[in-house]
């Protein structure tokens, strides 16, 4: 005798079982050339256009080389994860899927890229380690994803004015953004917004308040999965915050969407903002004012740390589902041995995440991370794409030491994944900035919601930690 | 006699049943693509999502267990959600009632004659026409806090000195009166439209005769035009009820939720949870709330349209 419950998980396992039935396959990364088939790619609207006007045909043309039509669908970035949630549910829809944070909440459904990663591996060497910590879940043991691209995220600073406060390096710690921000109110009274950090619901303000987090010491897990948000860094960070809002934003920056920082910058209404060079490149091909007074700076120090959560981390899925996993994982491989093409595509803001893929040609393995590395450096040491002086986005190519991944210090996993998009921390952040809270009714609040993330994750063994939970 | 009127009634009766029995047949066969609809469309999703609501269900995983009432648990003691539900009626209760009385208001300045007639109808319609998605687009830049039109405006108009500004969507209070502006400006036609078509269906005769025992402007309204139109009214009202109650759309363009969650709505803080988060049980279960409030609002629209039969 069933119980109702038996018989819904048992059907509900059924269902499962017969998703991956099908979808198991051969996973053999030589495929014969000959054998015609068919490639859905989902991809983002990049943040650079000309990258997907080189994106589309190329992959169009890689597909034609083998007999496979390669079809690319895009979406807007804040699209990408309601659309696979659809695919999931539907099971059906593309082959590859592109993710751009944490892919992580959907492991279950996607086929294991181990062998597609060592494939690379063997031929460019090691991936950098904040992909490696983005796309594999070491408690699963699975690679459920595959980064081909990842993109620093330095400070952005407007020189014309924090060279008038006597700065004109730009800010170094967190603490020259407090005292800078009544001098830049003193030597531009039009800016709007002196330091534009935003605390917003949108994918910049979650990179951002996760950098003031983790410089001052906090995070929201620590490197074996225990939720540590509710801690004395945290609420240092949180003081800091408010310390910051009170002296040198407004308003503004609580309703920031994606777009706002790079719109405040380049209208000349802000001084800093963190943002990749998406927003540069937008005043580069528009030829705006602002282009001369451009410049950037890498992370800013913090009491405990000196680091940036990376501003896009990709991570091509291959689901379970696809009906053309081999070819998909040939994409994959072409995808990553295209590294210099692509990171040229993009004006420079796509950095490889196996260095070793944009290395000279013939370069041996062991050699080809610092060969590709070299390249790198050349590109921003003298940015093919007009900057003036050329050597504008040197500081991009020393990147990788001050960058990390959604989870630091432990892996990404699906429960940051949740967190992020439910924007808990730009809440907290929000609320003990402007008084809604106080930061430590703010933290006490992120940190119980943070934990039932964690908690639920754990229940489906996707998760570890928990023991030592604060 | 007697048998001869039997004879000539039951053929009679027989007849009759016969008729009734395929009018039976066809009012079935009509409405079954209607309750097929309602069954696929309406009641499927309702009794999946409460099903889901009892569940750990998330977007990447067909398997759960079941949790009973933990995720309703959760939620209520969320400040963010009791804050969505408290949002929700807001919302929908100050602009339906803005709706109403600017709609009467457009409605009788419609009823005049006055140059240029026909654009102003036409102007009042449109944003009935206009897809909502875009339009709050449009909204949006009126309401950005950085370059916000509303703000230049005032600022040109001196309402604005050095260092004052409005944050449309940064300030929690600001936001939900962009919300409610939204709302009201996309409500408007419709009720403007339901409340001329009342107002003109309203005899002259009427009018006059009240004219006459010296009602004024006032009593006419409220004693007479009110109550004539009262059915009117109320469809009108339930729709815009229930089309602002259940919107996710104005607040997940306009504010996403924020300023730190401050402007959520149900439907939006569902959508959050449910699929951007991937909470889906969660996410659920939030949108169940929606239900009771439906529920009484769809047995008002019943009865107030059978009374309008009657009528």
């Amino acid at each position: 005798m069933q119980t109702r419950r038996q018989f819904i998980q048992r059907g509900t396992k059924l269902v499962a079982a017969g998703a991956v039935a099908t979808a198991a396959g051969p996973t053999i990364l030589v495929r014969d050339a000959k054998a015609a088939g068919q490639l859905k790619i989902l991809q983002w609207s990049h943040f650079v256009p000309a990258y997907d006007k080189w994106f589309d045909p190329w992959a169009k043309e890689w597909g034609s080389k083998r007999g496979v039509e390669v079809t690319v669908d895009h979406v807007g970035f804040a699209d990408v994860v309601p659309r696979a949630t659809a695919e999931v549910a539907a099971q059906s829809g593309h082959d590859v899927h592109m993710f751009l944070g944490l892919a992580s909440a959907f492991e279950e459904h996607v086929i294991d890229l181990k062998d597609v990663v060592a494939t690379l591996e063997k031929k460019h060497g090691k991936q950098v380690e904040l992909a490696h910590r983005s796309t594999y879940n070491p408690f699963t043991r699975k690679q459920f994803a595959l980064s081909d691209m990842w993109v620093p995220d330095p400070g952005n600073y407007h020189k014309e004015v924090w060279t008038k406060i006597g700065k004109p390096q730009g800010p170094v710690t967190y603490d020259d953004l407090v005292w800078a921000a009544p001098e830049v109110k003193k030597v531009a009274p039009q800016m709007q917004i002196p330091i534009g950090v935003g605390l917003s619901q949108d994918i910049d303000s979650n990179m951002a308040v996760r950098n003031i987090l983790w410089c001052h010491g906090g995070s929201i897990q620590d490197k074996d999965g225990n939720v540590v948000l509710n801690s004395p860094e945290t609420l240092a960070a949180l003081e800091y915050a408010k310390k910051l809002y009170s002296v040198g934003m407004t308003q503004a920056v609580l309703s920031w969407n994606a777009a706002s920082n790079n719109q405040a910058f380049n209208a000349q209404e802000t001084s800093y903002i963190l943002n990749s060079i998406s927003a540069y490149r937008t005043a580069q091909d528009n030829k705006l004012p602002v282009l001369e007074h451009y410049y950037f700076v890498p992370a800013l120090k913090g009491p405990k740390a000196t680091l940036a959560s990376e501003h896009v981390m990709s991570g091509y899925v291959v689901w379970k589902f696809s009906k053309n996993q081999d070819v998909a994982k040939e994409f994959l491989v072409a995808l990553v041995d295209a590294a210099r093409e692509s990171m040229l595509a993009s004006k420079l803001y796509n950095f490889p995440s196996f260095y070793g893929a944009a290395a000279e040609p013939g370069t041996p393995v062991n050699k080809r991370a610092e060969s590709g590395g070299a390249w790198i450096t050349a590109q921003c040491n003298k940015d093919p794409f007009g900057s003036n002086p050329p050597d504008k986005l040197a500081l991009l190519a020393k990147s990788v030491p001050w960058s990390t991944n959604l989870g630091h210090p432990g892996f990404g996993n699906p429960a940051e994944g949740e967190i992020f998009d439910t924007y808990v921390l730009t809440d907290m952040f929000a609320k003990a900035a402007t008084g809604a809270l106080s930061p430590k009714d703010s933290m006490m609040e992120a940190s119980t919601r943070a934990k039932q993330i964690f908690d639920k994750w754990r229940q489906k063994k996707m998760v570890p930690g928990g023991g030592k939970d604060k | 006699m007697t048998s001869t009127t039997a004879v000539s009634v039951a053929p009679t009766l027989h007849a009759g049943e016969t008729i009734r029995r395929s009018d039976r047949r066809l009012g079935i066969v009509m409405l079954a693509p209607a309750l097929l609809y309602i069954a696929l469309l309406v009641a499927v999703p309702f009794l999946l999502a409460l099903f889901l609501s009892l569940t750990n269900s998330s977007a990447g995983s067909l398997e759960f267990s079941f949790v009973g009432l933990q995720n309703f648990e959760n939620v209520i003691a969320s400040p963010v959600f009791r804050r969505a539900l408290r949002n929700t009626f807001v919302f929908t209760f100050v602009s339906q009632l803005a709706v109403i009385v600017l709609g009467n208001v457009l409605a009788r300045a419609l009823m005049k004659s006055f140059h240029g007639k026909a654009i102003a109808r036409f102007l009042i319609l449109l944003p009935w026409a206009a897809p909502i998605s875009l339009a709050t687009l449009g909204w949006l830049w009126i309401f950005d806090s950085t370059f916000s039109v509303i703000n230049w405006l005032l600022k040109v108009a001196g309402w604005l000195g050095p260092g004052q500004w409005y944050y449309w969507l940064g300030d929690p209070t600001l936001g939900m009166v962009a919300v409610i502006m939204i709302h009201v400006w996309r409500m408007l036609p419709f009720s403007t439209v339901i409340l001329l078509a009342g107002l003109t269906s309203i005899p002259n005769e009427v009018r006059e005769a009240s004219a006459i025992d010296g009602a004024g402007l006032f009593s006419r309204i409220f004693r007479i035009e009110i109550p004539m139109m009262k059915p009117l009214l109320t469809v009108a009202v339930l729709f815009g009820v229930v089309f602002t109650f259940t919107d996710m759309s104005v607040v997940y363009l306009l504010t996403r939720g924020g300023p730190y969650n401050s402007t959520h709505v149900l439907a939006s803080l569902a959508f959050q949870e449910g699929v951007l988060g991937g909470d889906v049980g969660r996410g659920a279960a939030v949108a169940i709330f929606l239900v009771p409030v439906l529920v009484v609002l769809a047995i008002f629209m019943l009865r107030t349209s059978r009374r309008a039969e009657v009528v």
